[in-house]
């Protein structure tokens, strides 16, 4: 398995950068507004949702200015995906206990870099080809 | 013509390269390489857009493209002159197809289907004037059939849609549902980026 994930991913370092800059920032940013949008003592399934939707709108306005550089649904997908997964996790965690913005930013980078591990991951299993012999449908 | 698809192009033109011209195309730059590398005999190539395909088209082929918006193939323009072969770019929209059947050896897409309006239509009208056996050869980006990325595609696409592509398209079904026969998906990134080859 170790094989295949070297193998598969794209292993070109401007890109690796990328997905790791550009989901760091989505889930810090994502969970720092979490955290500012979301008030201790709020039902935690609802700020759960909220939250999520707020990490969601950050990961797809970051899209722009990393995907100029870094790539279209290669950018796009990771970080709305950081960006949701960071929200809840920060939302969750305000609705329960206040918690500081350095904090919440720092623990949404972590989250950030998290997904990113597990999107390339995922990656590895679902990418290359799949042969249809002497073709299939028609 | 289908003019409101003409238009939202039109629109798109002048801005298109600043966010597709460097990123997604370095990134993409080897795999569209490789499968342009195919083309061989009479090809039919679209959409053109504004060109940026160019440079991982193999050199010295003659290479009938099309695109919907004249505004794109302006910008293409100089890219179409720097192509060492021949580009003969035309407008005209996909499900209007004005060649004869079996007109074409080989037909090349590229981020075409996530944006043609009627894509089993127009998927129909490339089989009609591709020859028997013909090669259909696609880059594309699709939807996923994986959570939560279906979800976040199906609603990205409810924003996407009025300015650009959509991101949940089921294309290899539509390639199938078309008639066509395929032959190979290539996963490229997650199941979300592939090239489809299939045939006639």
């Amino acid at each position: 398995m170790v094989y295949a994930i070297e193998v598969d991913m794209d292993s070109r370092i401007f890109f690796v950068f990328g997905d790791l800059l550009a989901n760091i920032a989505a889930g810090a940013l994502a969970g720092l507004l979490s955290v500012l949008l979301t008030a201790t003592g709020w039902n935690m399934f609802l700020a759960m949702l909220w939250a999520m939707a707020i990490g969601m709108v950050v990961g797809f306005v970051l899209f722009f200015p990393f995907g100029v550089f870094f790539g279209a649904m290669e950018v796009m997908l990771p970080v709305m995906f950081t960006g949701m997964m960071s929200g809840m996790v920060l939302g969750m965690h305000k609705a329960m206990h206040p918690i500081g913005w350095e904090l919440a930013a720092g623990y949404g980078a972590l989250v950030g870099l998290g997904c990113i591990v597990l999107i390339w991951a995922l990656n590895a299993l679902l990418r290359g080809p799949r042969s249809y012999g002497a073709g299939e449908g028609g | 013509m289908d003019t409101q698809t003409q238009a939202k192009w039109d629109r798109a033109a002048p801005t298109f390269d600043l966010m597709a011209g460097k990123g997604a195309e370095d990134r993409w730059h080897p795999f569209k390489q490789e499968l342009f590398s195919n083309m061989d005999g009479r090809v039919l190539f679209l959409a053109l857009g504004t060109g940026l395909d160019i440079p991982t088209f193999p050199p010295g082929k003659h290479i009938t493209a099309l695109d919907i918006s004249p505004k794109m193939l302006e910008v293409a323009r100089p890219r179409i002159e720097a192509y060492d072969g021949t580009i003969e770019a035309r407008v005209l929209d996909v499900h209007e197809l004005d060649y004869p059947d079996d007109s074409f050896d080989q037909v090349f897409t590229s981020c075409t289907f996530c944006s043609v309006p009627n894509p089993v239509d127009g998927l129909r009208q490339l089989r009609r004037v591709l020859r028997p056996g013909g090669d259909l050869y696609m880059f594309e980006h699709t939807g996923s059939r994986y959570y939560p990325f279906k979800l976040m595609m199906d609603f990205m696409t409810l924003l996407t849609r009025r300015i650009g592509p959509d991101m949940n398209r089921t294309t290899v079904k539509n390639v199938q549902a078309a008639g066509f026969r395929l032959r190979e998906v290539n996963n490229l990134f997650l199941d979300v980026v592939k090239t489809i080859h299939a045939v006639k």
